[in-house]
Parts: C-alpha cells; structure tokens; sequence
C-alpha cells in the first residue's frame, strides 16, 4: 500500500503537450472530453505535483464513478452570495433556524456554487452556555439528503444526526427539529453525516462555543479567536468534482490544496503588542492532519475536546486531526507580523524522501501599542486544573483494568486498476506514520469507496464494522485497544471518532498518558496501539468511526449501545 | 574523499542489514488483509523498531545484537510533532551479546544518512542499555567504541541500524520507473 502513495501518480510527463498549464504546478487541469459523464462535466485530472512521473499504466484510467459538484452548469449568479460567519448567542431554551442550501462562493478569483448554513461560511457560530439547550428547526434546502451531526455533545440520542440509526435523513425541502443540549464546557461543531466527503468539503459545518459556568475556567486572555481549518481541491477549472455515487480518494481521504481559515483563503489578525490570543481550533477538513506554528510565538494548551487538559502545558505547534479540537493560548510578545503555517514534512515518494512544506494560513500583525491588561505573568504559569484531576479520578481505579475490546484497523481493497494494485503489492518497506499529504493524489484520486473498504475489526469476535454491535450499560467504563495494523493493505492513520460519549486516551504504545483530556476523536498512527477509556454514560446507539470522511463512506464505522441503567436493570 | 568512501559503505551496509533484518515482507493479498490478529500488545510498535546490526570489528561484539524501540514523545496529540514538521521519537537501545570493551565505552550516536548531523545520545550503561531522543525522520544510530568522546564518532562502528524510513528510496531508474531519464530528476 504505500507503495502506492510511493509512486504518486503522475504522468505528466508524458503528457505535458497536452496540458495546459493552470495556476500553479498543482493544479494541473486535463480533461478528457471522452469521459464526459453528463452535463458538462467531465472527470479532469486529478491536480498533482508535475515534478514526478506519472505511474505508467494509469494515463487513461477514471473513477468508476461519474463526477459530481452541485450546481454544475448552472450560473452561480443564481445563488445567494455567501456571507462570512455570523456568531449567534443563545440562551436555554432559544430557537435557532438553520438552513442547509447552495450558495455562491468566491475564492481566490474564481466564484463557486458551494453550500452553506443560512448561507454562510463556515455555518453560524453558536454560542451558548454549559447546562444550557437549544433548540434547531432545521431545514434542507439542498438536493441531497442529509441531517446534522453535532460532534462531541453528549445530548440525547435523538438529535445526534445519524441517518437510519437516530433518525431518518432529511430530504430536499423537510425539515427536522434538534435539541442541542451543552453538557461541556469547550468547543464543538456541526456537519452532515451524510456524504461528508461533499456536503461538508463545500461547506457546512460551523462551531458551537460552549462557554464555561465558572468565571476562571480558562486563563485570562486579551483576546478569543474561533478558528475553522479546511482545505479544499481545486484546480485551474475551478472545484475539483467528487464522485456522484461513490466517493473519490477512498485510499487517503481527499486533501484538498488550497487552505482554508474560516472558509477563506487568507486570515488576518491583528492585535496589541503582548497580546494573550486564544484560539479555539477545529479541523474540518476531509483528511488532512494540520501541524499548526505560530511562527516561534509561546503557545500553552488548554483544552481539547471535552474539557481542559489536567495540567497546560507548553507546546511548540499543534497537531490536529480531522474533527479534534484544541485550545492553545498564543502570546505574540512582538511589534511584528506573525505567521499562521501548516508546516509538515511531506513525502515525495518517487525520489523516496521526505521533504519540508509550509503552507501559510495567515498572519497575526502586531502592533506597537501594548496589550492592556498586560497578561504576561499569567501566561507565564502553566495551571493545574483541578477540577478536571477530581473528574478523572473516579475513573483512575479503572486505567488497569484488563483490555475489553481490541480493534484490528485494516483496509481491503478489489478492482482498483491493475496497475495501483501492484504498486501496492510491491509497496510495503516503508509506511509512514502520518499521512501529512496526498503523496498518491492519482492513485488515491482512482480509488473509490465501491472499491475500497476500512475495516474496524474486532479481535475476539472476528465481526467487522457495523456488524461489531458492542452493547454497553449506562455506567460501564470499558477499556478498548485500537490497534492501526501496519501490515494491512495500504495503513493509515485514522482520527478515530465515538459518538455521543467522552474518552481518555490512556497510552500510546505503551507509554502512559500524563496529562488527560477528555476526549471525542484521537488519532492512531500506523503501526500504533492506543488505549482509550471509554465513560459510557449516555444511553443510546451511537456510531463509533474514522472521521476522514472517504475511509468512513468506505465502512469504517460500527454501532454500540448504550442501555439506560432502567432499562438495564 | 575518504570520508565520503567511509559515509557511503556506512549508509549502504545500514541500509543492507536493515533490509536484511525486514525481509519478511508479508505477502499482500487485496482481497484478503491476511492481518487478522489474535491478540495486540500495547509494546512500541515492532513495525518501526530498529535493528542495530553488528560489523564484526570489534573484539567482544562479534555476536553482538540490538534493538531500538521507537515510541513517540510523550505530548498532548499522542503523536509527537517538531515546528520543523519531523516526528519527535525517544530511542529505547538494548545491546546484547557485546562484551565490556578493556578500554573505552560504547558511545551511541543518531545521524542523518548523510552524515552531515550527527549527535550523541550517549554512552552506553553497564547493562548495556541508552535511552535517547530523535526529531529526524529519516536517521542511522551508530554504536561505536570510543576512548574519547568527541563530536562524532572517530573509533571503529561496533553496530549500526536505520530508521524503517530508510527503506524509502528513490525510484528512478527503478521497478514501474525504469525507464525513466534519471537524469531528469537530478541523478547522475
């Protein structure tokens, strides 16, 4: 399978003539007008990097499936012009209409007809206080069906936005009323869980900021910043389409290459000299494991999913993963611009090295004024969180217990074209931990969840993904071993997601975990074994899968059950 | 010129033990993970251990063998990342088989495969044992025999062993890319 990634693609070479050249070298258009599939739109080729050959043998080859972007051949003229986000603050019991539909976009210098919540992007942010619930009418206005997810609220079944599990999908022109309850304090978000890999790549999602009860929850800070990182697969043609009844790039998730911050291409800040910023950050991106640096700014971590860490802690970048979130405090103690980057040592597998990439997602401009109040001394000192420490206390006695379910993370694969699947065969020397950039993006690109399935893989019972079925009593801690098997067909890391429920992730290859956090989603790196605490708290049937929205379409999910003490009893 | 002879038969000869040490390449069937496991350990993850292989050199180690366990360090995203972008490993090293050298000690050291970074971990304990810390992706650790410690090593190599990155190579020229002008790409 790395193999795979190895070789990347790429035939360019061979076919520079007939190219045009796009913007840049990675976004390379071809189309091949004899794979027109309908309407105007036509497979192009994947956007690639055009300093490697491509693989031989796949200059012709297409998905299986035809391509897919709404909207297609429409004038986006007809669409409602998107609006950057609105914060929307809500008391218990406050109705928040949110609408699902199509809208017009412009990034860079090209207008797009994308999605959005009440036409805006990201989505509304929703503010609300902990114990507090809302209510949503939600309405789809888009042609396909969908529902609405809130990630990493523990809130009552019903309203988790599973389709056919919680409840039906919401079809084009119904509606569906949520009740969002805030059980924790933090910082969560909202998408689809239907088609993600197109629904939410072009635009709905949006943060819910749970504010805290207590006045000293978090350090103080001059300033808060809730930021949404995305990126998003373009060409010279525009937005690269996705597969219509099958999603593409079921190998490695779909990166996209162009950065997103808030749903724009640039982000600016600017603030005081000394200034303490918080930053409550989101991935949303499909696939993409974003290595955050504030240009040699101190940053402290706070928080991350679920609640604060036991103690802050200093850090020198932040790694996040699809789905997670974290809340770092960044002071800027500087009159000068700082940069926001993406900085990641990518992989270039023809020449067989890795090689250093920045991507700039924006700047924080520091003034000469200085910050008031002068929060340096307070941000100086790392704080233990007590109240957390007593949280997690009661499920200290548990950190030993014996493992109760071990999870076996592959990936099988059938009629993927000959010419990837020996590439694959042949690639298993060297698979890297993370996957930091689409190494493979034709190989990856060819790929189709039709083709492709993630398996969850239970050890002691040999039933895979939906037909795992866990059953769980209100109150149950359960311990599960995940184990990111690194002889599998093509391994990769996987941020891997429970509905509707709180972790701890104890250990990583047997290294104990000193300063926890309660968790929703965390990342297992190939060839890992992570070891998590589950607090089965809150009854219901909830879902449990990688949250790359590809591997996720291609099956690696599983249902669990958590029966209400009552009902247990 | 004599160091660039002494750094390439070091990186090929790591690179050959290494490739050695892995060639079980587990045969992949597409349709058949053939990666059913019957029970999972929570150990540093086999995949990425390093064998530290002998040169036979040195009188007492000729049996010698070694491993270095690879785990992340410890940070609040389990995976552990430098602002560089490098992932951010402690070294766990047990040799065994090496006898106590009559003179010196045995110093370990990481470099880069090119040799141009290098940077000692330190020497070993009296069970033979180092634990260390690495933010390169791809590196050697070098044990060697040493009456002085200095910048690098400049007694004789006792084991050698690469990161599993290592095996990452180039494929001009090569398999699929055969035919490929390696010229194109920068080689000669």
């Amino acid at each position: 399978m790395i193999v795979m990634r190895t070789f990347k693609l790429c035939v360019y070479l061979l076919l520079t003539p007939a190219l045009v050249l796009a913007q840049d070298q990675d976004m390379m258009p071809m189309n091949h007008d004899q794979m027109s599939m309908g309407d105007s739109l036509v497979w192009r080729m994947a956007p690639m990097d055009m300093s490697m050959p491509m693989m031989p043998g796949l200059e012709n080859e297409l998905p299986i499936t035809a391509p897919f972007l709404p909207g297609s051949g429409m004038d986006p003229m007809m669409f409602p012009e998107g609006i950057p986000r609105q914060v929307v603050f809500m008391a218990d019991g406050d109705t928040l209409h949110l609408e699902a539909s199509l809208i017009r976009r412009t990034i860079g210098d090209k207008m797009f007809v994308m999605y959005g919540y009440n036409h805006q992007y990201p989505g509304p942010l929703i503010r609300a206080d902990r114990g507090s619930t809302i209510v949503v009418e939600f309405t789809n206005n888009i042609k396909m069906p969908t529902t609405v997810h809130w990630h990493g609220l523990r809130l009552d079944n019903r309203f988790d936005g599973v389709p056919d599990v919680t409840q039906a999908p919401v079809a084009n022109g119904e509606s569906f009323t949520y009740e969002v309850y805030f059980r924790d304090t933090g910082i969560y978000w909202y998408h689809p869980h239907m088609r993600e890999d197109i629904q939410q790549d072009l635009g709905l999602y949006g943060n819910m900021l749970v504010d805290p009860l207590e006045e000293d929850y978090y350090p103080p800070v001059n300033r808060e910043e809730v930021v949404i990182l995305d990126d998003i697969l373009m060409d010279a043609s525009g937005l690269y389409p996705f597969g219509e009844s099958a999603a593409t790039h079921a190998l490695m998730g779909r990166f996209g290459n162009v950065m997103l911050v808030n749903g724009e291409t640039s982000y600016d800040l600017v603030v005081d000299k000394g200034s303490v910023v918080r930053f409550f950050l989101t991935n949303v991106a499909n696939s993409r494991t974003f290595n955050v640096v504030f240009d040699g700014a101190p940053i402290k971590i706070v928080a991350s999913d679920v609640s604060k860490f036991e103690h802050d802690a200093w850090i020198t970048s932040v790694v996040i993963a699809p789905a997670e979130r974290y809340v770092v405090d960044v002071r800027f103690p500087e009159s000068r611009s700082y940069s926001m980057t993406n900085t990641i040592q990518a992989i270039n597998h023809f020449r067989g090295e890795f090689y250093p990439h920045i991507d700039t997602l924006g700047t924080i401009n520091v003034g000469s004024s200085a910050a008031d109040p002068d929060l340096r001394e307070s941000f100086a000192s790392l704080r233990t969180n007590t109240d957390v420490t007593a949280d997690i206390d009661t499920f200290r006695p548990y950190f030993n217990k014996e493992i109760d379910y071990e999870i076996n993370m592959i990936v099988e694969v059938e009629n993927l074209p000959l010419p990837i699947v020996r590439l694959m065969e042949i690639d298993t020397l060297y698979v890297p931990p993370m996957e930091w950039n689409d190494a493979m993006p034709m190989m990856n690109w060819l790929s189709s969840t039709d083709q492709v399935e993630w398996i969850l893989e239970d050890v002691a019972t040999g039933k895979r993904n939906m037909d795992i079925g866990w059953v769980f009593q209100q109150g149950d801690i359960k311990k599960i071993r995940l184990f990111n098997n690194p002889k599998s067909f093509h391994p990769m890391n996987h941020p891997f997601h429970m509905h509707g429920q709180r972790f701890l992730v104890l250990s990583l290859d047997g290294v104990p975990n000193t300063n926890l956090v309660w968790k929703d989603t965390a990342i297992v790196p190939v060839g890992s074994t992570m070891d998590i605490l589950l607090d089965a708290s809150n009854p219901g049937k909830w879902m449990a899968h990688c949250h790359i929205s590809e591997h996720l379409h291609a099956g690696m999910m599983t249902m669990f059950e958590v029966v209400e003490k009552e009902e247990a009893q | 010129m004599r160091f660039r002879a002494l750094t390439s038969a070091l990186v090929l000869s790591a690179f050959a033990m290494t490739l050695g040490a892995w060639t079980d390449p587990f045969s992949v069937n597409p349709g058949n993970s053939g990666c059913v496991v019957d029970e999972i350990d929570s150990d540093p993850p086999a995949y990425y251990r390093i064998d530290l292989i002998t040169t036979r050199k040195v009188t007492g180690t000729r049996l010698a063998t070694g491993t270095a366990d690879v785990t992340y360090v410890p940070s609040p995203f389990g995976v552990s990342i430098s602002p560089r972008g490098t992932y951010i490993y402690d070294l766990d090293i047990q040799i065994n088989n090496a006898k106590a050298p009559r003179e010196g000690e045995y110093a370990v050291w990481v470099t880069t495969p090119d040799l141009k970074n290098v940077r000692l971990l330190g020497t070993l304990d009296e069970d033979h044992h180092i634990q260390g810390r690495v933010d390169w992706n791809k590196y050697l650790v070098v044990v060697s025999l040493e009456t002085e410690i200095g910048d690098r090593w400049s007694g004789p190599i006792v084991l050698r062993g690469m990161s599993r990155s290592g095996l990452m190579h180039t494929m001009a020229g090569h398999g699929p890319f055969e035919t490929e002008n390696c010229a194109v790409y920068g080689y000669s």
